[in-house]
Parts: structure tokens; C-alpha cells; sequence
């Protein structure tokens, strides 16, 4: 029987050649055929680095080596070292303080300004949408050079509105270690702007007939966000969460940029991947710094396994039996 | 039907699970945040390095590399000397054609001085004229950004595409890739080539291993450099102009200002120099440090810990027994330096360094009375436009406890051990240290080594700055230099380098910096690093 496309899910009924016949395997050879340069791709641009890079961490490699001394193995000394080095620990400490702001903000700021975003007394909401997503279309880099002005503390912009507004000794907002997180912080709602279009598609895609319902059951704002907009949104929630968990793991460029690879003030915005940077590119300690991207892996995939198993309390399917 | 949902929440698992795997394969594949693709992040950090590069270079002189095409010929190969506008660091410079028959070597520039725009027209038209000049050598420059020329030469190094040569490098610079040098001496012995023109500086990069790793090219030596208008508006009596006994010597001779020239003095006349928004100067009880308009004095980008430690003295990290010891006037220095910034509010602090006044460039803004630099600082004297400034000149180095140090940076280049071509790079780098060096030395704003040409290469400077720059003044400080220098090699140099250069940022940013705790606390962390 012949299947139809696009009219829904294939049933038991439905036959594709998946045998041993000859077409089929002429169609298993021409699929591989086509998939093959992306197969390529993947193993040598990929596959073979990660392995590459597993190896090397149990070695003393080094970018640049004084004089001709080999490449050594040496076990898990490099995954020792890792575990005792402060600045590792002073990087992950750093990075899990900024995530604590950081995720949090990433869900509930954007999923704000989607949710006035698509209210229908917003006047000139096209307007609005292309407003908050524009930010994200600036070049991170330029974004980031037009922050460390605003940012200033003597001539900078931000600096100057609060204090015409009356507030006298504005906060040093790079230079001092108990602002510096927060600032990054804010800067990253700067550009929120993907999220906001994300969220947007999903509250539209709530069906409007649940809001119906539940208004006839007598549901208030509050209800009707909590148990229907949330539930019905949870999956683009779960896919937001995880795109900012690995995110954080990567959070490298504006604070390398804005505040240098030492991270000041005096370690405070020396995350996890700059210590890496300092150790691979800066030392050229090769080895060690595979450790470390092996170490930051295992760290990120366990959050990502954890927040997949946690998902079944939470997050919703539509169509999914439990 | 069941069977096909239980097919189907499989599947879905099946996918969450790829899915988790690639976002967290993602995670690890370079990509650095959610919103930017894996070219893009690369692309913006190169782009990040050059604009924050260029902050410095703002200031400078703009001349624009044209990179101009050769024309076609025959059977030469043409090379690109420098890849796309944005190839990891790499920048564009002019193409050259490697001729037929011709031993291609490639320079290396970038990782001291050499690659500003500025720099790179001049450097291209010395490397034609050298392939002009004889038919074995094809010398291709590679221009590279500072900023990332540690990394890229480094990639190159470990890929097994090491440039032939390199340079010119520091000290500093050249420590990083300490064991990547070929010995120079068969070379010199078998070309003749006469070193004992450089004097004692013949066996400054002479290693007692690896044997002679470099040939001197060009001298720094450091003096004062001060504004004379904004002298000249608070009537004060500029800087002396040359050095006495040993070095000391008076300022402000038969005025109410005179005394010795030491840092008291200059902290004295920076106080009167720095001016806030109302007027007030630094020694009013009325001065306000949140609105400073003027500033006495700086260390114009000598800021690195050790370089403005030295100041009040050469030292070094290294004692005799291979521990770890700050040097106690450099911990002076440090104080010194943080009391000008934080307390007397006569040194722009971070902030004000960055602020739009002053650019990232202070003394060349011109609200900076006087600045302790070297003579590559000569780069960076320039009007938006790029005219010379000429409101400044020369004066001698205070002295700190009757000791005058003039820190001296040098340059040098070097050719790496797996060239496969040394006597070519050998003949080039011969060029370089001869009939090229007056241009190239102009080009870095570099005192040449060799003394025969230094007279011409100041009527050159004289010809860019028309006050009439005292250079004797900064010549004359190559008789009190750093001994040990500030960028002396040391164990584990990259990290015990970027552990005390982070000294830097709390010193010029926060006023409750304890100096002594960090001290104590540094010397600790390098004696980890060295391994005593």
C-alpha cells in the first residue's frame, strides 16, 4: 500500500522495502552515498578530535615543547592535577555562581517579554518583537565593546544616568568582584532575543481552546498560566534550560573579551573555560587543557542526563502516554 | 496501536538521548554560547582581539595598507603574505611572488612589534626591495596581531609549519618559546658575518647551552616623556634634560621648585600637574578625584608589575638558591604607584584609563603632564589624523634612593630550529640587521644596536617630530639599564609571568588593594610554580 505523505503517522499496514532485496540495499548505498561527506566531516573534524583530545589528556603534551623532549604518557596526573588545582575549582565556583543568576533569568526574562509580546493590547507588536531581537543580530564582539563604554565607571553612560539620578558612588561595575557577576549577567539578557522568538511560537502555539475551558471553569490570570500556559510550554521551557545550561558551560567570549583572561577582578570572573584558555592557549599546556574540556564534558553531560531524567516531572508532551 | 506508541515514546527517548548527546557534544565542540555558531565565536574573539588592539592603535598614525596585487608574471608562484582580512589574527598584508628558482622564507611578525598598519607598508616595501636585490631568496612576510601572535605561532610550531624566521621579539616574548631557536653561531662562523659590531650587546641572547639564539637589532632604553603645554600652563620647569653624576640629577635649578630628581620631586609636580573638572589641583584640600580632567603622571603601558617595579630598581623573582622573593623596591614601586593612583588621584586609574578622554592611550590624549616609557612609544604619538604630536620631549629618569634605573626593552630576531632553509633565512636576517635596518628601525621606533647608524636614524625621528626631541636624553639611559632585565627568562616563565602580570588589575582599580598580603601571597604561588 502506498503511503501518503504528510497524512499523519505511518500505521502497521504501512510497508517500506527494509529487507534484504536488492532495492533495498541499492537505497541503503545511495542513502550512505549522499550521507557520506557529512559521515567524513563528522569523523575527522569531530570524532577524531574528541578521541584525539580524550588521548592527550593522559599525556604531557605541550603546544610548544622546550627543545626536542617527547610526549609522554602519564596516567590520570593530569586528571590529579585538575582535581587540586585551585584555579579549577575558583573556575567552576565562579561559573556555578553566574549559572545560578544566569539560567534562571535566561528562562524567566525572555518568557516576560514574550508574554508581553504577544498580549493583543500590545500596540505595535511587530515593532516590539524585531526591537528585542535585534540585539541579538549585533556581532558579540561590538556588543561587547560598546558594553565596556557604557560600562565605565568615569565616563560611561550607565554611570552618568545614575548619578544625574542622585545616586553618588555608582558601583565600579567591572572593577569590583561582587558586582562583576551580575553585570555579565545583565549583559547576557542583552541578548535574549532568540529566546523571546522561542517563547513567543510556543505561547502561540497553546491551544486556545484549553484557555476557553478553563475560563469557563472559572481559572484566574494566575491559574491559567500555571496550569495551562506552563504545562503547554514546558517542552520549549526544557529545550531553553538546556541550550542555557550548555551555554554556561561555553560562557567564554564576553567576559575574555570585556575583562581579559585573567579574569578580574582578582578571579572573579575567571570562569571554568578561561582557566581552560590560560592553561591550553596561554601556557600551551596541551595535555592538561584536555583534561580540563574532558573534565568540563563530564560536568555538562551529567547536568544535561540529570535534567532529562527530571523532565518527567515536569515537562509535558501533549500527545505522550505516562 | 499500542505497539506503535511504545514504538513511538522509544523513538522519542531515542532521540532525547541523541539529542542530549549532541547538544552536549555541541557543548564541547567550540561553539561559545547558544546564539553563536562555532565560526561565528572564533570570527568575533579574532575581531575582539583586533578592536581591543585597536584601541591602542586608534590613537596612532593611520596608514592604510593598500595590499596592493602584483602583477602577473610568468612562472611565478604568487603567495598570499597574509590570508583573508580575518584569518585567525593573521592579517593582509601585500602579496609576494615567489620567483622561480628561489628558496621561500617566511617571517614571522607580530609577535614583539611590526604589525600595525602603520608598520606594514613600510616592512612590505623593505622585503621588495631585498627580493629584488638577489635571485636565491624569496622573503614572505606573515603579519600576524599581537594579540593572538603567542597562539598562532604556536599552532604553527606545533603543527609542523614553523615560520623560518621570527621577530622582531622581546625578551619577554621570546622566553615564551624558549628551546624553538636555532644556534646562530655555525651560521655567523660559515657567512662571516661580523658580530663585534654590536659591542658587548653581541652575546646578550647568547644562551651557554644552546649557544647564540639571537642578534641584537634594536634598543629601547625609557626616559620621561612630558607634555611642555601643560608645563608651560602651570609654569613649571621642565623636566631635566640630562643626567648628572651616577645619573642624579636637580630639577627646577634656581626656582622654588628646585631639588633633586627623584620620584618625590616627580610625585611633587604631578600633584600640581593633575587638575579636576572646578580647577582645583591634586594639592587642594578641595580636588575631586571623582572628575579629574588632567593627570601628572603615568606609566604609559609599562604597567606590567615587574617592568614598573624595576623602575626603582632592577631585580629579580629568582634568588640564588632558585626560590621565589619579590624584590623590595619593586614592592616600594608598587606602593608608590597605587598612593599616585588611588590616594593623590595624579595617575589615571583603570577606569579613567579606559574612559573615553583618554583612549586607552593617556599621555598621547594630552591630559597626562608626564609618562615613564620607552622609545617604541615614538609609534603612538599622533593626532586622529595622524600628525606627529609636537608638544612633547625627553627628560631624564628620577632616581629612587640615589639608584637611576632607565628600563630598557630590546628586540632581536630569530630563526626557528626546523627550518629547513637556514643559511636563506640566515642571508635575509643579514639583510634585516643591515641595508633594511635604518627603515625597519624607524618603522618599530626602535634605537638601532648597531651604533654607526643611530645618528641617521634620529634625523629620520626629527623629521616625524619637528620640536626637537631631546633624544640624547633617552640614548644616555642605556647607561643605567636594568640589570637583571624585568623580562629575564625564569622558571616556568608563562605562568610565573601571568601570575604577576595579574598583579596589575587590583593595583590600578582597587584602592583597598592590600599590597603585602598579595606580595606574601604571590611569592607563595611561585615558589609552587618553580617547584622550591
Amino acid at each position: 500500500m502506498a503511503t501518503t505523505l504528510f497524512a499523519g503517522s505511518p500505521d502497521e499496514t504501512d510497508t517500506v522495502d527494509i529487507g534484504d532485496g536488492r532495492l533495498a540495499k541499492r537505497e541503503r548505498r545511495r542513502g550512505l552515498l549522499f550521507v557520506s561527506p557529512w559521515l567524513i566531516g563528522l569523523t575527522l573534524f569531530f570524532v577524531f578530535p574528541i578521541v584525539a583530545s580524550l588521548v592527550m589528556s593522559f599525556t604531557d603534551y605541550r603546544l610548544v615543547a622546550d627543545g626536542d623532549e617527547p610526549t609522554k604518557f602519564v596516567g590520570l596526573e593530569n586528571w590529579r592535577t585538575m582535581l587540586g588545582d585551585d584555579n579549577v575549582r575558583n573556575g567552576l565556583w565562579v561559573t556555578a555562581k553566574f549559572g545560578l543568576l544566569f539560567v534562571p533569568m535566561s528562562i524567566f526574562v525572555p518568557l516576560g517579554f514574550a508574554y508581553l509580546l504577544t498580549s493583543e493590547r500590545l500596540w505595535g507588536r511587530s515593532f516590539f518583537r524585531v526591537m528585542f531581537y535585534l540585539p541579538s543580530m549585533v556581532p558579540f564582539v561590538a556588543g561587547v565593546i560598546v558594553w565596556r563604554f557604557y560600562l565605565n565607571n568615569q565616563s560611561g553612560w550607565l554611570s552618568r544616568l545614575l548619578r544625574g539620578a542622585g545616586w553618588e558612588g555608582t558601583p565600579n561595575f567591572l572593577n569590583d568582584k561582587n558586582w562583576v557577576l551580575p553585570t555579565l549577567v545583565f549583559m547576557a539578557m542583552w541578548g535574549v532575543g532568540n529566546s523571546i522568538i522561542i517563547f513567543i511560537a510556543a505561547l502561540n502555539g497553546v491551544p486556545t481552546q484549553l484557555y476557553e475551558a478553563a475560563k469557563i471553569d472559572g481559572a484566574g490570570k494566575w491559574r491559567l498560566f500555571r496550569d495551562v500556559t506552563w504545562p503547554m510550554i514546558s517542552p520549549i521551557t526544557f529545550y531553553n534550560v538546556i541550550i542555557s545550561l550548555v551555554g554556561l558551560g561555553q560562557y567564554f567570549l564576553v567576559p575574555f573579551v570585556l575583562l581579559g583572561p585573567e579574569g578580574p577582578p582578582e578571579g572573579a570572573s575567571r570562569f571554568y573555560t578561561m582557566v581552560f584558555f590560560r592553561e591550553t592557549f596561554s601556557f600551551f599546556k596541551g595535555g592538561y587543557g584536555a583534561a580540563l574540556a574532558w573534565g568540563m564534558f563530564i560536568i555538562v553531560f551529567a547536568i544535561t542526563s540529570l535534567l532529562f531524567w527530571s523532565a518527567k516531572f515536569w515537562v509535558h508532551y501533549e500527545y505522550e502516554e505516562r | 496501536m499500542i505497539s506503535n506508541r511504545h514504538g513511538s515514546r522509544r523513538f522519542r527517548r531515542g532521540a532525547s538521548a541523541v539529542a542530549a548527546l549532541a547538544l552536549v557534544a555541541a557543548a564541547c565542540g567550540g561553539s561559545d554560547d547558544a546564539e553563536t555558531s562555532v565560526d561565528d565565536a572564533a570570527t568575533e574573539a579574532d575581531a575582539g582581539d583586533e578592536a581591543e588592539a585597536e584601541t591602542e592603535a586608534d590613537a596612532e598614525t593611520e596608514a592604510e595598507s593598500d595590499g596592493d596585487t602584483e602583477e602577473d608574471a610568468g612562472d611565478a608562484e604568487e603567495v598570499d603574505a597574509e590570508a583573508e582580512d580575518d584569518n585567525g589574527g593573521i592579517i593582509e598584508g601585500e602579496q609576494i611572488e615567489v620567483a622561480e628558482g628561489t628558496v621561500e622564507v617566511r617571517w614571522f611578525i607580530g609577535l614583539g612589534t611590526g604589525s600595525q598598519d602603520e608598520q606594514i607598508d613600510a616592512q612590505d616595501e623593505i622585503v621588495k626591495t631585498f627580493n629584488a636585490s638577489q635571485d636565491e631568496v624569496t622573503l614572505v612576510p606573515q603579519y600576524v596581531d599581537n594579540a593572538v601572535a603567542s597562539d598562532v605561532l604556536a599552532t604553527q610550531i606545533a603543527g609542523g609549519d614553523a615560520p623560518d624566521l621570527i621577530g622582531p621579539v622581546g625578551l619577554a616574548g621570546s622566553n615564551a618559546f624558549a628551546g624553538q631557536y636555532l644556534d646562530l653561531d655555525p651560521l655567523v662562523a660559515s657567512s662571516g658575518y661580523d658580530i663585534d659590531q654590536f659591542g658587548d650587546a653581541k652575546d646578550v641572547y647568547r644562551d651557554p647551552v644552546d649557544g647564540l639564539l639571537g642578534i641584537p637589532f634594536a634598543v629601547f632604553p625609557s626616559a620621561i616623556f612630558y607634555n611642555t603645554e601643560l608645563f608651560d600652563e602651570a609654569g613649571l620647569p621642565y623636566p631635566p634634560a640630562e643626567y648628572g653624576d651616577g645619573g642624579i640629577t636637580m630639577y627646577g635649578e634656581g626656582t622654588e621648585f628646585e631639588g633633586e630628581w627623584n620620584y618625590d620631586k616627580l610625585e611633587e609636580i604631578a600633584l600640581i600637574l593633575s587638575v579636576d573638572s572646578n580647577g582645583n589641583d591634586a594639592t587642594s584640600a578641595e580636588y575631586d578625584q571623582s572628575s579629574i580632567e588632567q593627570f601628572g603622571y603615568v606609566h604609559q603601558w609599562t604597567e606590567d608589575p615587574a617592568a614598573q617595579g624595576s623602575f626603582f630598581g632592577a631585580g629579580s623573582v629568582v634568588q640564588e638558591d632558585g626560590s621565589a622573593a619579590i624584590p623590595e623596591q619593586w614592592v616600594a614601586e608598587w606602593k608608590w604607584y597605587q598612593n599616585m593612583v588611588h590616594v593623590n588621584g595624579a595617575t589615571p586609574n583603570a577606569d579613567y584609563q579606559a574612559s573615553d578622554a583618554l583612549a586607552g592611550n593617556a599621555f598621547n590624549s594630552g591630559r597626562v603632564a608626564m609618562a615613564n616609557t620607552h622609545l617604541w612609544y615614538t609609534c603612538c604619538l599622533f593626532d586622529e589624523d595622524g600628525n606627529a604630536r609636537t608638544n612633547f620631549n625627553l627628560a631624564a629618569v628620577p632616581n629612587y634612593e640615589g639608584t637611576v634605573t632607565s628600563k630598557l626593552h630590546g628586540d632581536s630576531f630569530r630563526i626557528h630550529k626546523d627550518t629547513d632553509n637556514p643559511e636563506q633565512t640566515f642571508a635575509a636576517l643579514q639583510y634585516l640587521l643591515e641595508e633594511g635596518a635604518l627603515d625597519l628601525l624607524t618603522v618599530y621606533g626602535a634605537a638601532p644596536a648597531r651604533e654607526d647608524i643611530r645618528e641617521d636614524y634620529f634625523a629620520g625621528l626629527d623629521e616625524i617630530f619637528t620640536q626637537g626631541v631631546n633624544w640624547g636624553v633617552i640614548m644616555t639611559g642605556l647607561d643605567y639599564p636594568d640589570v637583571p632585565n624585568h623580562e629575564a627568562n625564569m622558571p616556568n616563565f608563562l605562568e610565573s609571568d601571568a601570575l604577576i602580570k595579574e598583579f596589575s588589575a587590583p593595583l590600578m582599580s582597587d584602592p583597598d588593594f592590600d599590597i603585602d598580603a598579595a606580595v606574601a601571597e604571590m611569592e607563595a604561588d611561585l615558589n609552587a610554580i618553580f617547584g622550591t
